[in-house]
């Protein structure tokens, strides 16, 4: 056992929880003894039921089979709120305040006692945490207008407010860059040195190697085993969580580019929010190469990709296409000039669930030829592509007229590829294409789109994933206020460097700090 | 810190106010159509327990009143005429609703639109008075009220396309502005000088709409409305823009992402649906009334708003809901004669209907699912 | 023309359209206020014109029993309540899409009080309208004998100066308490105050409610100040009124104020033309397009006003927990 864990004392025990969801077993009789001070990991891939346990802890769900005991005790829970008065406080995946109020405000939000508000009282109380902490920010800035490092203290601080013992996080660093990474440990670090515990939920063994005590691996709903971190290895982790020997990359010999594709210069978008427009930035995109575009979410990537299909049109700047602008043209106009898509919000974006499979499979081609002719949607070819595409891509469905509702994530994914990929695309621009799939979708989208790189097309990569962008790219340029902040290939590079870039850092010595990044550093060669 | 004791509640309570202790609903993934089928019969059985209930409290038999409700609607050939009459407009303005409700373009317009449509036709007709041969006159009367219908509804259309505006608060608004509008026409410039009613002339005969049988009211709006579904089904099903309506409907910003331009769909939609309420409003013109008058078919565009919604805004649904309400305000004024009811019985029955249909389509997507929560 | 803007330059009509608009006012404002709580909480109830119209035949109903007016307005405001709960019960615990909801609360909140009205009066014949007693306005003592504040603002209804007390309190309820900002942030983000253990389910049914019992003082402000009688349309569009009064108010209470004193406004300028037998241009004497104003003037004001800064982001979305 490291340092941390010195009061010692299991605190929480989890005891053959079970859970089930329509379809699913996400806990399967799961065991796990959380001790007092430790940082204790919860690894396993996406669909381990690492999110589902944490929910539970939190009260949000209630186990069908088993129990938790906090201190020895029976807990028993119905809601959040249950944990909250047990000292449990958590960090969701995906944020948990209201954009519009202040820091303070939202801080408070269900933590005040008195009926009337006391916001001085308030203030004190926050400021005393933040000074504990060794944190600076306004708390009376705009949740919504903070950077999403900021976001993540103040979702940390509304628990710490409560005054918790145990604080679970759900993979807190997926929208960080690594240095928001290191901030993030070293606060978690300070907890665990005031005692409280905490319970990390990630995927990413490097992080579990980082900053855990200790680790309990999840599979398919099942604990695999508890360990000391400083026992295992990287390569044992992978093991017990994906169940065999890992590979970490995709086979990828690099593409071989040829003519100029796709040329963005110098493009302004307005994002509705105000936050994540594009601020006049440029790239080029080759035939037969994927770029992959790196970078923390909310630095332009929408704009971008809604300026490139067309849903958003730039105030100013260019769109080259093989040469012709296309800016301007409508959304329906620039897919049938070869561009074919695959959103970053697969759900909201990319598919109508409400439709049958094969329907959301000509979703966009429903008006060209063989699928509509003479004003009528022509049965025999929508059934026959579909039919195709199920067979092609291995999408599990009971029929082609299913209601996509009913489909798994990665095959909701697999539907949109099936899609975008049949009319042979000329530019393909994917963002996250691999986001909350498992490590075999994940793969086989990864191997999809070497595919097409192979067969000529160009791809514009957007993912979070670093390690996505450094298997797949053949070259990377990286987003950060709506600008490419610099541009390089994986072989000349490290993690450290992106890193660097995406929090607006220039690795040049004498770049002048964050805001001062040009825009021309994107022009290619 | 420890834990705090366990709620005790009743399952109903917690049920209601805590879903997720002790009781839960659990969502389907899918509710499929036997299921959804099932719950507008449940409803509609509930309703229809609750409607017998008001007539207790209200005082009065209630198997004599069901028995009167039937005799007034289906009793005789003459009733079952009569409820088909009834049920006309009601299949056009509900087929008028179901078709923007399906864009999830909430369009309370349909009563503005089917008075606008009924105007446009008389219009036309005033102004082609002596256009023949009589079906090229009757084509120039829809095509105007098809027309009529489709512009009042563009207002609030154009308006939600290029401004945002919420379709719902103009198009009700639009219901209010149409009715006086109508009313100064009517006062006005289109008044018959031979009357002292808010009224027009009296047709010409060449624009009758021809009936039936020559000893009902039965008239070709009938026959007119039922095609309509059939084509509004098929529209909305073996076309382009069917699915282009029920994906804006489902998900509009998936539509636009994959080449829909919204602004335009919502547009369509609106023009199509106003053309059809407006066509409502032409058949009873043409098929009953022969002039424009204030009082054609009130309430038509809302209890189209009922129908489309208790059907599941499914088009055929929209027939057979129509004739349901027509055989109840049929019924209802049998039933005022026998019981002394009064016949706005119908407006809480239509109301508690809706409600319950809503209740039920809501329930049909969850099932009851015990938890264990309280072991420990 | 010319004889329009004479008449209108005359103080006494000036005063009596400013003290018309401020009465008119009223039930709008009552409505509006309400509905800007409810909708603080995330549900859009769009029943208000049904909710006004119960309220209204509640106050007339229970005139004609008890014959005592502040009976009346009880009666409305727990009428309004009472429908309202089966709007939160549709919404925010079986979470029926709420435009919907409104719509069928709506066709039942009138046509049951049209039912109610028939079978209690139902001897008489349609041109025997009962009518009962109204409140009177109350005089401020002082104030209502200031020159032209006194008669604009200064003698008018109870129920008139608790709609203008309604503004302050509600925005100290929003802004001061922490009732207000937990609703507030249901409204903006139902998940994240469920998370932080907060109950939505209890709150949004105050809101609700809260909502109803305002837009039934409303309606009873119509039959038992405005007019002594109850028939179905007495709502006449002023439910829907409230509503557009929310969306260009911008969820503030101040604005919806003035939102509501504009529409009274505009309403007592055509019924002082109209009473005084004016003719418009091109229009003559045919009043029913002054009528029609205020629905074209509602139209206008909501594509002019289109800020939505202050609109709850969850409006009208059912919270389901765990479902993302």
């Amino acid at each position: 056992m490291t340092e941390g864990s010195s009061a010692g004392g299991v605190i929480l025990k989890i005891d053959r929880v079970s859970k089930r969801f329509p379809g699913v077993l996400a806990n399967d009789a799961v065991s796990v003894d959380i001790e007092q001070g430790e940082i204790h990991c919860l690894l396993g891939e996406n669909g381990a039921g690492k999110t589902t346990l944490a929910d539970i802890l939190y009260g949000v769900h209630h186990p069908d089979d088993g129990a938790l005991y906090l201190k020895g005790e029976p807990l028993r829970m119905s809601s959040p709120k249950d944990a909250i008065g047990a000292g449990i406080g958590m960090v969701h995946q995906h944020f948990e305040f209201v954009p519009p109020m202040s820091v303070l405000e939202n801080v408070i939000i269900g933590a005040h006692s008195k009926q009337w508000l006391d916001m001085g009282q308030a203030r004190r109380r926050l400021q005393e945490l933040f000074d504990t902490y060794d944190v600076r920010v306004d708390p009376d800035a705009e949740v919504g207008r903070l950077s999403v490092g900021e976001q993540q203290w103040i979702e940390i601080f509304k628990t710490l407010y409560f005054g918790l013992e145990i604080l679970i996080l759900d993979e807190p660093t997926a929208v960080l860059t690594p240095q928001g990474v290191e901030q993030l440990f070293g606060i978690l670090r300070r907890m665990r040195e005031n005692g409280l515990t905490v319970i990390l939920i990630t995927h990413k063994l490097n992080e579990v190697m980082e900053i855990s005590d200790r680790v309990t691996v999840l599979r398919r709903g099942k604990v695999v085993d508890t360990v000391d971190t400083a026992d295992v290895t990287r390569q044992d982790l992978a093991r017990m969580m994906v169940g065999r020997d890992v590979v970490f990359t995709v086979e990828n010999e690099g593409g071989t580019p040829g003519g100029l594709l796709l040329e963005v210069d110098e493009i302004h978008v307005e994002s509705e929010s105000g936050r994540g427009s594009l601020e006049g930035l440029s790239l080029t995109v080759r035939e037969g190469e994927i770029v992959g575009v790196a970078g923390v979410s909310g630095n332009g990537q929408n704009a971008l990709f809604d300026a490139l299909v067309g849903v958003r049109e730039p105030s100013s700047g260019e769109i080259r296409l093989g040469g012709g602008s296309i800016v301007g043209l409508s959304a329906r106009k620039i897919a049938s000039l070869g561009v074919a898509s695959v959103p970053g919000d697969r759900i909201r974006q990319g598919l109508v669930m409400d439709f049958r499979v094969k329907e959301n499979l000509i979703l966009g081609r429903h008006r060209s030829k063989p699928y509509a002719s003479w004003g009528l949607l022509r049965r025999r070819p929508v059934d026959g592509f579909a039919k195709q595409s199920i067979d092609e891509f291995e999408i599990m469905t009971p029929s082609a007229a299913h209601v996509t509702r009913t489909l798994s994530g990665g095959n909701l994914q697999k539907v949109i590829m099936a899609r975008e990929l049949s009319q042979a695309p000329k530019l393909l621009v994917v963002h996250q294409p691999t986001r909350g799939l498992d490590v075999g979708a994940a793969e086989y989208v990864r191997r999809r789109l070497i595919q097409e790189r192979d067969k000529g097309a160009g791809v514009l990569l957007m993912s979070e994933d670093l390690d996505e962008i450094f298997n797949l790219s053949d070259r990377i340029a990286v987003i950060y206020e709506g600008r490419i902040m610099a541009e390089t290939r994986p072989g000349d590079t490290d993690l450290e460097e992106i890193g660097l870039w995406m929090a607006g850092i220039s690795s040049e010595p004498d770049a002048a700090g964050a805001s001062a990044s040009s825009g021309n550093g994107a022009a290619g060669e | 810190m420890s834990a705090p004791p366990p709620p005790k509640q009743s399952p109903l309570w917690s049920m209601l106010m805590q879903p997720g202790a002790g009781w839960r609903f659990e969502r389907r993934l899918y509710t499929g159509p036997v299921r959804e089928f099932a719950a507008v019969i449940i409803a509609i059985g509930i309703s229809v327990a609750a409607a017998g209930l008001l007539v207790a409290v209200a005082g009065a038999g209630v198997l004599e009143a069901f028995r009167g409700m039937y005799e007034g609607a289906f009793g005789t050939r003459d009733s079952a005429l009569e409820t088909l009459v009834q049920a006309t407009p009601l299949i056009m303005t509900g087929l008028a609703a179901a078709i923007a409700f399906r864009a999830s373009i909430w369009n309370i317009g349909g009563e503005g639109q089917f008075y606008a449509g009924a105007a446009g036709a008389w219009w036309v007709s005033d102004l082609l008075a002596d256009l023949r041969p009589a079906p090229l006159l009757f084509v120039f009367m829809f095509l105007g009220a098809a027309l009529a219908g489709a512009l009042w509804a563009s207002i609030a259309s154009v308006l939600k396309a290029v401004f945002k505006t919420n379709e719902i608060l103009t198009t009700v608004m639009l219901n209010f502005v149409m009715f006086f509008v109508l009313s100064w026409l009517l006062a006005g410039p289109w008044r018959s000088p031979n009357t002292f009613y808010y009224q027009t002339e009296r047709m010409a005969d060449v624009t009758f709409l021809p009936r039936f049988t020559t000893d009902s009211r039965l008239h070709w709006g009938f026959a007119i409305a039922v095609l309509t579904a059939v084509l509004v089904y098929f529209i909305l099903r073996k076309t382009p823009l069917g699915y282009e309506i029920r994906g804006l409907g489902a998900n509009p910003v998936a539509s636009r992402y994959k080449g829909a331009n919204v602004g335009v769909l919502i547009i369509t939609v609106m023009a199509i649906s106003g053309a059809v309420a407006g066509l409502g409003g032409a058949g009873e013109l043409l098929g009953l009334h022969h002039r424009l008058q204030l009082d054609i078919a009130v309430g038509a565009g809302f209890t189209g708003i009922i129908i489309a919604l208790v059907a599941r805004l499914h088009p055929l649904g929209v027939v057979v809901a129509a004739v349901a309400f027509g055989a109840l305000i049929n019924g209802s004024t049998a039933v005022q004669v026998v019981t002394g009811i009064p016949a706005a019985l119908v407006q809480v029955i239509e109301g508690m209907t809706l409600v319950f249909v809503l209740l039920a389509a809501v329930a049909a997507r969850y099932r009851i699912v015990r938890t264990s929560v309280s072991h420990g | 023309m010319g004889e329009i803007l004479t008449h209108l330059l005359t103080p006494a009509v000036i005063i009596g359209i400013l003290a018309g608009a401020v009465r008119i006012a009223t039930p709008l404002l009552l409505a509006a206020l309400g509905e800007m709580v409810s909708e603080n909480s995330g549900i859009l109830n769009l029943s208000i014109e049904g909710t006004m119209t119960l309220g209204a035949f509640a106050g007339f109903m229970a005139m004609s029993w008890y014959e005592n007016l502040w009976m009346g307005l009880l009666m409305a405001v727990v009428s309004g309540m009472l429908f309202s709960l089966i709007m939160a019960l549709m919404t925010v615990t079986v979470k029926v899409n709420q435009v919907v909801a409104g719509l069928a609360l709506n066709i039942l909140g009138i046509g049951f009080a049209f039912f109610w009205f028939r079978s209690s009066f139902q001897d008489r014949s349609s041109l025997d309208v009962p009518t009962v007693p109204t409140f009177d306005t109350a005089d401020i003592p002082g104030l209502s004998r200031i020159p032209v504040v006194g008669e604009v603002l200064f003698s008018q209804h109870w129920l008139t100066y608790f709609a203008f007390l309604m503004v302050p309190m509600v925005w100290i309820l929003l802004n001061k308490t922490r009732y207000g900002l937990e609703l507030r942030s249901i409204g903006h983000n139902p998940e994240a105050c469920d998370m932080r253990g907060i109950n939505i389910v209890p709150r949004q049914y105050a809101a609700v409610v809260f909502g109803g019992a305002m837009a039934g003082l409303g309606g009873v402000f119509l039959s038992l100040a405005s007019t002594g009688m109850f028939f179905p349309d007495i709502a006449a569009g002023r439910g829907w009124i409230a509503l557009a009064i929310v969306i260009f108010g911008n969820w503030r209470a101040s604005w919806i104020l003035w939102g509501s004193l504009f529409f009274g406004l505009i309403d007592a300028l055509q019924l002082s033309l109209q009473a005084k037998g004016l003719s418009l241009p091109f229009f003559g004497d045919d009043y029913q397009v002054f009528l029609a104003l205020p629905f074209v003037f509602t139209i206008v004001a909501l594509v002019l006003n289109r800020s939505r800064s202050r609109s709850p982001l969850s409006l009208a979305i059912p919270y389901h927990r765990g479902e993302r």
